[in-house]
C-alpha cells in the first residue's frame, strides 16, 4: 500500500477546488488549515509515542515466525515495547513533519498506512506484555480476515460509483453465506465432490445475493424508494428470512448445515520461500480471488468505456446521460456485480472459516467493509489496504483472547465498531465520495 | 362519514402493505414445510393442502396468543374467580406490554425521522437506557429511598443514558457528515459489547448465574394497572401514551418541532431560514435516544424486571416498521404499536405451539417497511388508486451525498 493515488484522480482538495472556482480561496485556506490541525495531530501522536516508549523498555516483546510450511523450524525477533513505541513515535512525527512541510499539497492518505501500522503493533505488543506470539499466524489470519471486508468494500465502491448508496451489503452477506451452506451441504451429500459441491455453492451464493442487488437497485430506481430504506428492507429482512430458515430447517436437520469447507491452499513454489511462504502463498483461494479481483477492478474502473460510465454516472448523472449513457443500465449492471461480490464474500464465512451457518454470523461485517470503502476513498486499493487494517485489528485480537490477555474481550470485540464509527465520521479525514451517490435519478 | 372515508383510505396503504407482507411470510412458512413438502410425489394434495394448513394454523395460533379467546374472557368475568380472569385476559394485556416499548422506541424512531436523521439504533439506545436504570436501581437497593423515588431516578436514569447513546450520532452527523445509519448500527453493537461488560461482574450479575443476566429487581417496580395474578400490564403503558401525546405536542405545536420538521424536509431552506440544521439534528437524536431509553427502563423495571443483553429482541427493527407504517404520526405510532406487539406476542405463541420461528416476524417487518415505502408497488401488486399520504417528508431524507 505505498500508492492509493489513483489516475482517476482522487486528489480531495485539488477537485473540490477546482470544481467551484468562485470559493477557491476559502476552500485553499481551509484545506491549509485542515492540513496544519492534521500534521499538528500526527506530532502529538508522535510526541505521546515517545512517552510511551519512556516507560517500556523493559517489557519485552517478541514475535515468532516460522520459516516454512512443514517442520518446526522458527524464529523470533525480539524487541522491546519501548522500542515498538520509539518506532512509531518516530514514524508518526515523520508524517506529521511531512504534512506541516508541504501544507495542503501533501498526499497524507497513503502516509497514514506509515502511522497507523507501527502503532498497532505498538499496540499489540504491549497488550501481550511480555508473551511471545505467533506472528506469522496473526499476520496469516489479518489477510484472511481482511478478505470479505475487501470483497464486501469493492461491492460498495462498485453500487456507490454507480450513484446507488449500498447500506445492504450486510444482508446480501448474510444471505448469501446461508445459501452457500444450505446448497452446498446438499450438492455434497450427492456427489460426494468436495469441489463440484463448492463451485455449486458459491454460485447460488452469488446467484441470490446478485438478485437482493437487482432488488436494491429496483426499489431504487423503478419505485424511487431511498436508498437507504431500500437498504434496511434488505439488511432486516436478510435477518428475519436466515434466523428463520435457521431455526426451522438447519438448526432440525443438521444435513442442511454440513457444507464443504474451503481449506487453504499451497501455491506451487512460492509457498516454499522462507518465511513469507507461510504468510502470502498458502492461504485460502479466497484471498488470491479478492487480491485479483482488487486488480482487476481497478483496471476496470478507472482504465476502461464502462468504467468512465460508471463513475460519470456517480457523479453527474444528468450531464452522463445528455452524452447517451444509459444512467440507469449501468446501475443495474453494477449492482448485479456488487451483489454477486457479496454472495461471494459471505459464502467466504461459513465455507472458510466456521464451518456451518449461524444466526447473524456475519455481525456487520457489511457495515466495516463500507468504513473500509470510506477509508480507502472509494478506490480498490485504498479499501484493501483500509480492510488489512481491520483484518489484523481482529487477527490480533482473536489471538489475545486465546492467550487470555488481561483486557476484557468485549472491550477488544467492540475496537472495529468503534473504529468504524470513528472512520465514517472522517476524524482521520474527510473524502469526498461519489457526488451523487444517493439521488435517484430520473431518465429524460 | 367522510371522516370515516378518509380514514379508510388513509388505512388502505398501510393494510394492504400488512397484508402483502403477511401473504408472502405464508409462502415463506409454505416452502419450508419439508415434513408436508417432502410426500409431494407421493400425494401432491395432501401435501400442498397440509403446508398450506400449516400457514393458517400458525396465523391463528398467532392471533389466538394475540388476543384470548372472547368467549373464554367473558365467562370468567362472569364467574369472577381471579385466576380465571388472569389467565383469560393474559393474552390481550400481554400484547399491550409488548406495545410498551414498541410505542417508546416508535416515538423515537418518528422524531428522528422528522428530522431526517433515519435513526436504527433503537436497540442500542434502548439497551442502555435499561443498563442506567439497572445501576441505579441496584445501587439504591440498600439506600432505604421508598420504592417509587427509585423508580423515578431510574426511569430519569435510563432517560440521560439512552439521549447519550443518541446524541452521538447526531452530534457526529451534525459535525462531520458521518452517516447515522451506519453509525447508529455500529453503536448498537458497541452497547450489546457494554451491556455484556457490565453484566460480568458481581455488582449487577445475578448471584450464581451462568447466564449474563443482572438480579432481578425486586425491591422496585412500576406499579400495576390491574392487580391479578400474572398480568406484567403497568404504568409504563400509560406513559407511552402520553408520550405520544407529548411528542404530538411537541413536533406540531411548537417552535422547536417546526425546526426539527423544517431541517427535516429540507436542512437547507431550514438553514437558509436561520435555522441550526445540526442543532436539530443533535436534538432529535437525543430526544428519540432519551425516548427509546425511557421504554428500556420502564421494560427492565417494570415488566420485564431484570436485565439481559437480549432484552430488546429487535424491537428497534420493529419500530422502524411501524413508525413509516403509523406515516410518522404519533397517534398513528400508537396504533400501529398495538398491531405489533399483538404480531410479537402472537408471534411468540405461534412459536410455542406451531414450531414457526419467531425470526418470520422479521421477514415480513421488513416487506411491511418495502410496501409502505414502494407506495406504486401496493398499488401495482393490488390495482387500487391510492395517493401517498402528502404531509410527510419523503419518509428519510435522502443522504447528502458523499458521506457513506
Amino acid at each position: 500500500m505505498t500508492t492509493t493515488a489513483a489516475p482517476g484522480g482522487e486528489g480531495v482538495s485539488a477537485t473540490t477546488t477546482s470544481a467551484r472556482p468562485h470559493h477557491e480561496g476559502l476552500a485553499a485556506r481551509r484545506a491549509l488549515r485542515n492540513a496544519r490541525i492534521r500534521g499538528a495531530v500526527f506530532l502529538a501522536i508522535g510526541v505521546y509515542a515517545f512517552y510511551l516508549a519512556s516507560s517500556a523498555f523493559s517489557t519485552p516483546a517478541s514475535f515468532l515466525f516460522r520459516f516454512f510450511n512443514t517442520g518446526q523450524e522458527r524464529f523470533e525477533i525480539a524487541t522491546s515495547v519501548g522500542l515498538l513505541w520509539l518506532v512509531s513515535g518516530l514514524a508518526s512525527a515523520l508524517v506529521g513533519g511531512l504534512q506541516l512541510w508541504r501544507g495542503a499539497a501533501f498526499r497524507w492518505r497513503p502516509w497514514l498506512f506509515v502511522v497507523i501500522a507501527p502503532i498497532v503493533v505498538a499496540v499489540f505488543g504491549a497488550l501481550l506484555d511480555g508473551t511471545t506470539a505467533n506472528f506469522t499466524n496473526v499476520l496469516r489470519g489479518s489477510l484472511e480476515l481482511a478478505t470479505p471486508l475487501t470483497l464486501g468494500a469493492m461491492a460498495g465502491i462498485l453500487s456507490e460509483r454507480s450513484g446507488m448508496l449500498n447500506i445492504a451489503l450486510n444482508g446480501k452477506m448474510l444471505v448469501g453465506a446461508c445459501v452457500s451452506v444450505i446448497v452446498g451441504s446438499v450438492v455434497l451429500r450427492f456427489t460426494g465432490n468436495v469441489i463440484v459441491s463448492t463451485t455449486i455453492a458459491i454460485a447460488a451464493a452469488m446467484a441470490v445475493s446478485g438478485v437482493l442487488g437487482l432488488l436494491l437497485a429496483w426499489l431504487g430506481i423503478r419505485y424511487k424508494v431511498d436508498q437507504i430504506i431500500a437498504g434496511t428492507v434488505i439488511n432486516i429482512g436478510a435477518l428475519g428470512i436466515t434466523n428463520f430458515l435457521f431455526l426451522r430447517v438447519l438448526g432440525r436437520n443438521p444435513e442442511f448445515n454440513t457444507p464443504p469447507t474451503v481449506a487453504a491452499m499451497q501455491l506451487p513454489i512460492l509457498s516454499d520461500l522462507p518465511v513469507v511462504g507461510p504468510i502470502l502463498f498458502s492461504l485460502r483461494p479466497y484471498v488470491y480471488i479478492a487480491l485479483v479481483m482488487m486488480v482487476v477492478l481497478t483496471y476496470f474502473i478507472y482504465r476502461t468505456r464502462w468504467g468512465l460510465r460508471l463513475r460519470a454516472s456517480g457523479e453527474k448523472p444528468a450531464a452522463a446521460g445528455t452524452v447517451g449513457i444509459n444512467v440507469i443500465r449501468i446501475r443495474y449492471q453494477a449492482l448485479l456485480l456488487a451483489g454477486l461480490i457479496c454472495g461471494l464474500a459471505g459464502s467466504y464465512l461459513p465455507l472458510a472459516t466456521a464451518g456451518s451457518f449461524q444466526m447473524d454470523m456475519v455481525a456487520g461485517k457489511g457495515f466495516i467493509a463500507l468504513a473500509a470503502m470510506i477509508f480507502g476513498a472509494w478506490h480498490p486499493i485504498g479499501a484493501f489496504g483500509a480492510a488489512l487494517v481491520f483484518g489484523f485489528a481482529d487477527s490480533a485480537q482473536a489471538l489475545l483472547s486465546v492467550l487470555g490477555v488481561a483486557v476484557p474481550p468485549q472491550l477488544l470485540n467492540s475496537v472495529p465498531y468503534v473504529i468504524t464509527i470513528v472512520v465514517v465520521a472522517g476524524v482521520v479525514g474527510r473524502v469526498r465520495g461519489p457526488a451523487s451517490a444517493g439521488q435517484p435519478y430520473e431518465q429524460g | 362519514m367522510n371522516l370515516l372515508r378518509s380514514l379508510a383510505r388513509r388505512a388502505l396503504l398501510p393494510g394492504l402493505s400488512v397484508l402483502s407482507a403477511l401473504i408472502l411470510g405464508g409462502v415463506g412458512i409454505i416452502i419450508t414445510d419439508f415434513d408436508h413438502l417432502s410426500q409431494l410425489g407421493s400425494d401432491p394434495l395432501v401435501a400442498i393442502g397440509g403446508a398450506v394448513s400449516g400457514v393458517f394454523n400458525g396465523y391463528g395460533a398467532m392471533i389466538a396468543g394475540a388476543f384470548g379467546d372472547p368467549s373464554r374472557i367473558a365467562t370468567a368475568l362472569q364467574t369472577g374467580n381471579e385466576r380465571d380472569i388472569a389467565t383469560a385476559i393474559r393474552p390481550l394485556t400481554e400484547t399491550l406490554v409488548a406495545a410498551m416499548p414498541l410505542i417508546f422506541v416508535g416515538l423515537a424512531v418518528a422524531i428522528s425521522f422528522r428530522a431526517g436523521m433515519f435513526n436504527i439504533g433503537g436497540d442500542g439506545q434502548l439497551i442502555l437506557g435499561a443498563l442506567g436504570a439497572t445501576i441505579v436501581a441496584i445501587a439504591l437497593q440498600t439506600s432505604g429511598l421508598p420504592s417509587l423515588v427509585i423508580l423515578v431516578l431510574a426511569i430519569a436514569a435510563s432517560v440521560v443514558a439512552g439521549a447519550l447513546w443518541g446524541f452521538i450520532p447526531g452530534f457526529l452527523k451534525a459535525r462531520t457528515g458521518a452517516h447515522e445509519v451506519i453509525t447508529t448500527i455500529m453503536l448498537n453493537y458497541v452497547a450489546a459489547q457494554i451491556v455484556l461488560f457490565a453484566l460480568i461482574g458481581p455488582f449487577l450479575r445475578q448471584a450464581g448465574s451462568s447466564q449474563p443476566i443482572s438480579k432481578s429487581m425486586t425491591w422496585v417496580d412500576v406499579p400495576p394497572i390491574v392487580t391479578l395474578p400474572a398480568i406484567r400490564l403497568d404504568w409504563g403503558f400509560v406513559v407511552a401514551l402520553v408520550m405520544a401525546g407529548v411528542v404530538s405536542w411537541l413536533l406540531f405545536k411548537t417552535t422547536k418541532g417546526f425546526e426539527l420538521r423544517a431541517a427535516g424536509f429540507s436542512p437547507t431552506a431550514a438553514r437558509y431560514a436561520g435555522m441550526s440544521a445540526g442543532g436539530s439534528m443533535m436534538l432529535a437524536m437525543s430526544l428519540s435516544g432519551a425516548l427509546a431509553g425511557m421504554g428500556g427502563g420502564f421494560m427492565v423495571i417494570g415488566t420485564v424486571g431484570q436485565l439481559s443483553n437480549d432484552l430488546s429482541g429487535g424491537i428497534g427493527f420493529n419500530a422502524i416498521a411501524l413508525a413509516l407504517l403509523a406515516g410518522l404520526r404519533p397517534s398513528g405510532v400508537v396504533l400501529a404499536a398495538l398491531l405489533f406487539g399483538a404480531l410479537t406476542t402472537g408471534g411468540k405463541e405461534m412459536g410455542i405451539q406451531t414450531g414457526i420461528p419467531f425470526d418470520l416476524l422479521f421477514f415480513i417487518i421488513a416487506l411491511v417497511i418495502m410496501f409502505v415505502a414502494a407506495p406504486g408497488l401496493i398499488r401495482s401488486i393490488w390495482r387500487v388508486r391510492v395517493k401517498p399520504a402528502a404531509d410527510v417528508p419523503s419518509m428519510a431524507p435522502s443522504a447528502p451525498a458523499g458521506t457513506v
